[in-house]
């Protein structure tokens, strides 16, 4: 097990580099510069060009990438080019809120979305198979930032029930998961979407398959045969859409924070591509691919629990 | 039920503890602070934010963005030597900066001059080049004096962009951390800081002009238009930064207990033109699509009350301004027949670079529509705004329309952006677009001038020149737009907003 986690470490580091350097020369390759942010546009030439040197700009690009990549090499993200805060100082403390979201839209994604795609398999073609089909569909097409708003008119400013503002001090537990609530469905819509498609055409293979025929055959109950029999055979799918799409709701999660207002790493990425602050959208990357590398391994780590036939070590 | 009970008294506590203090809560359009340092803040979201925390020596009478409205603030006094070029302040006594950073003397203030002036500590440093010396005569007794007089001094050292006044302990003492931890004088100082979040403000308590009614200031960071606006709907938000857009500001007008006002400075829409690229170096050309653009249209697609007429190159209600310059009108036929002269009778292309904000790029395709009327295509390649930015510096786009506000003088206004010393690409450019230095002597005499009727007319013959010769076609203004809650009371009439936001003083309070 450990050695398995190793070896995928190890072989996340050549993708790692292939991140980190491609995202070096793109912000570097779009015009335009933080001296604009830092000086505003009354500056000079002379002043900014004072000031590229001085954040480092003004050294060939080799020597820049150069000096980027030990500092990674070292776990250490730089500062901040607009705000000299150092990166990882601002990371920790999005960081918690952007995790916070992310699982709970996992969590409204499997519990919405796993009995839906049974219920709907099983009753194929039935009211409940459509119902389910058209939500997934429009949880899909649905940009985040539409429902968002939508949810945030019904249940923010007409009913009262949820802040707009989804921020609460860290301290205030109940304040914090109410502020949660509506940014979790948001986000979690999308996740429903995949989830419940997953399910249901895997549920429909699982129910056509001859040991369920078998099983009903013998007289099982319903329930017996749809969640002991059926089902586990579909939780291998359903965990490698989760895991793949934890990458989609990282993206996703973007619009999410902006629109309910919440800190974030999405956010984070948005200011700093904004104002060209390359050594923040850089720190951004390396936190957000190895984010994904992680994701990926615990994926691949709970094939072995829902599935006994694979072995991980 | 117990469930229920339980967590409708949790909802209530804090409901409870809030309403012992007052708080004001104002969303801003941005997704962060830029910087608070006042010798460094030039975003829209941080200019509001230094006049709740920093005082001048004199300052803006809060509620006013002009000029003649200066009264005294950290100095009570001041006098000028008959040559205009000594200035001496007598301060206040017994002003103590924000925490335990001690009492505001002449030391700070020079040093507070000195770091403005500094490039390395400020964006403001060109307004303070003409300091031959400043020095402290006594500990309340500030001498400056000049190389040369210069338009309207008393608004360098107001609570504006450099004149600020930081203590000096503090400053030294913090170093680059001074950004998000300014101290100062005013009514209000920084007690908490989120990144992408908020920024907290707490009252200062010693505030020379008294307590303030306020407790708590907390300034929220909402980039989505959408969100901004329904948070201050749900309550959550007493000020919001509005819209520069008519139907905002008639949807806002309707909600309940809501007053939404357009207030200056004004941020002046030019259309600058390339005069050194072919075939814009023909004023023939140049003075074609100033007859092509209908000024009125703009407005009337814009919305008149936020978005009134330019009236000449510079803003409106700047000292200097000619409020009544002749500009030219819209006529398409002359247009066409001034082409076809320069020898373009079947139209010609032009290609512009236009950022993607959505505001800007509504304004700049309303304009490829009229110009077309003219046979003056232009090709529009939409580009992200920094990007624009950097492009425009670099020649590539043959019309550049910009928009801005600067300090209410003509003399910066022209100076920034016509002024040969700004001619983008130069070691010293700003943002003269057009590459015009034909009004250089008028704004250069003007800017020593003494004689305030002289000065005036030295700044209308450039305006004149710059407005014939095709610099730049003058488009419309866009006023600053706020929407509060009835229940708020600024403390003081509500006219204009110097810091792009209103001022948040020691007598603003919620009824």
């Amino acid at each position: 097990m450990i050695r398995f986690v190793i070896k995928r470490l190890l072989v996340a580091i050549p993708t790692l580099w292939a991140v980190l350097t491609t995202v070096f020369i793109l912000v570097r390759v779009v015009p335009g510069d933080p001296t604009m942010v830092i000086l505003g546009d009354q500056a000079s030439e002379a002043a900014r060009a004072a000031l590229r040197e001085k954040l480092g700009l003004g050294k060939p690009i080799l020597a820049q990438y150069i000096d980027f990549m030990t500092q990674v090499l070292h776990g250490d993200l730089g500062r901040s080019l607009a705000t000299n805060r150092p990166i990882v100082d601002d990371v920790l403390a999005v960081l918690p809120w952007t995790i916070e979201l992310t699982l709970a839209s996992l969590v409204v994604g499997a519990v919405i979305g796993i009995p839906l795609g049974v219920l709907a398999a099983e009753k194929r073609d039935g009211f409940a198979d459509w119902f389910a089909r058209i939500f997934s569909l429009a949880g899909v097409s649905f940009p985040a930032f539409v429902s968002g708003i939508l949810l945030l008119l019904a249940f923010s400013v007409e009913l009262r029930w949820f802040p707009v503002i989804s921020t609460a001090k860290s301290d205030d537990w109940f304040g914090r998961l109410r502020a949660l609530v509506l940014p979790s469905i948001n986000l979690g819509l999308l996740m429903v979407a995949y989830v419940t498609r997953v399910t249901r055409s895997g549920m429909l293979q699982a129910l056509g398959e001859d040991y369920v025929r078998t099983a009903r055959s013998k007289g099982l109950g319903r329930r017996l045969v749809v969640w002991r029999h059926a089902f586990p055979n579909v939780l291998v799918p359903v965990v490698t859409v989760v895991g793949l799409y934890l990458g989609v709701l990282i993206g996703n999660a973007v619009l999410t924070e902006i629109v309910f207002n919440r800190p974030g790493i999405g956010k984070l990425i948005v200011t700093a591509l904004n104002q060209r602050d390359y050594t923040l959208l850089q720190g951004l990357m390396v936190v957000s691919a190895f984010a994904i590398v992680i994701a990926n391994i615990l994926t691949d780590l709970t094939y072995g629990l829902v599935d006994p036939r694979v072995k991980t070590a | 039920m117990k469930r229920l009970l339980l967590a409708t008294a949790m909802l209530l506590v804090p409901l409870a503890a809030a309403r012992a203090e007052t708080v004001l809560n104002i969303g801003m359009a941005a997704a962060d602070i830029g910087q608070i340092d006042p010798h460094r803040a030039t975003s829209t979201q941080d200019k509001p934010v230094v006049s709740w925390v920093f005082n001048g020596l004199v300052r803006f009478k809060p509620g006013s963005a002009s000029l003649e409205s200066l009264e005294p603030d950290l100095a009570e006094s001041w006098d000028k030597s008959a040559d205009g070029k000594v200035w001496t302040f007598h301060l206040r006594k017994g002003v103590k900066f924000h925490g335990d950073w001690g009492e505001m003397t002449a030391e700070d203030v020079v040093y507070s001059f000195k770091r403005a002036g500094d490039a390395k500590t400020s964006s403001f440093a060109a307004d303070y080049s003409v300091l031959e010396s400043i020095e402290a005569v006594d500990p309340y007794t500030v001498k400056f004096t000049l190389k040369k007089t210069v338009p309207a001094f008393l608004g360098i050292v107001a609570n504006y962009h450099g004149g600020n006044v930081v203590s000096k302990k503090a400053a030294e003492a913090l170093g680059a951390d001074f950004r998000v931890k300014p101290v100062g004088t005013g009514p209000f100082q920084v007690t908490e800081y989120k990144s992408n979040e908020s920024l907290t403000f707490g009252a200062n308590q010693n505030y020379f002009r008294g307590k303030p009614k306020i407790d708590r200031i907390v300034y929220r960071f909402i980039p989505a238009d959408a969100s901004r606006d329904l948070a201050f709907s749900s309550g959550e938000l007493d000020v919001v930064y509005g819209r520069q857009d008519q139907r905002w500001v008639d949807r806002f007008s309707k909600e309940p207990n809501t007053v939404v006002q357009a207030l200056k400075p004004a941020e002046l829409s030019l259309l600058h033109i390339n005069t050194t690229m072919k075939p814009l170096d023909d004023l023939r050309v140049r003075k074609a699509i100033a007859y092509a653009v209908d000024r009125q249209q703009l407005v009337g697609f814009k919305g008149p009350a936020v978005n009134p007429p330019a009236v000449s190159v510079v803003p409106s209600g700047y000292l200097g301004t000619d409020e009544k310059a002749e500009l030219i009108p819209t006529d398409i036929a002359k247009a066409k027949a001034l082409l076809a002269e320069a020898g373009y009778p079947n139209g010609l292309e032009i290609k512009v670079v236009q950022t993607s904000l959505p505001t800007m790029l509504a304004s700049m395709q309303i304009l490829q529509g009229q110009l077309k009327k003219a046979g003056i295509e232009l090709k529009i390649e939409v580009v992200d705004h920094q990007s624009w930015h950097a492009q425009i510096r670099k020649d590539q786009s043959g019309l550049v329309y910009y928009a801005a506000a600067r300090f209410p003088v003509a003399d910066v206004y022209l100076r920034q952006f016509f002024h040969s010393d700004s001619i983008v690409g130069k070691p010293t450019a700003v943002t003269n677009f057009s590459h015009c230095a034909n009004a250089d002597a008028e704004i250069d005499a003007a800017a020593v001038e003494t004689d305030v009727e002289k000065q005036k007319a030295l700044w209308k013959t450039a305006q004149k020149k710059l407005i014939d010769e095709v610099c730049a076609v003058p488009l419309f203004e866009g006023l600053q737009v706020w929407a509060y809650k009835t229940d708020v009371d600024w403390g003081y009439k509500l006219d204009g907003a110097i810091h792009l936001g209103p001022v948040v003083t020691e007598l603003t309070t919620k009824k």
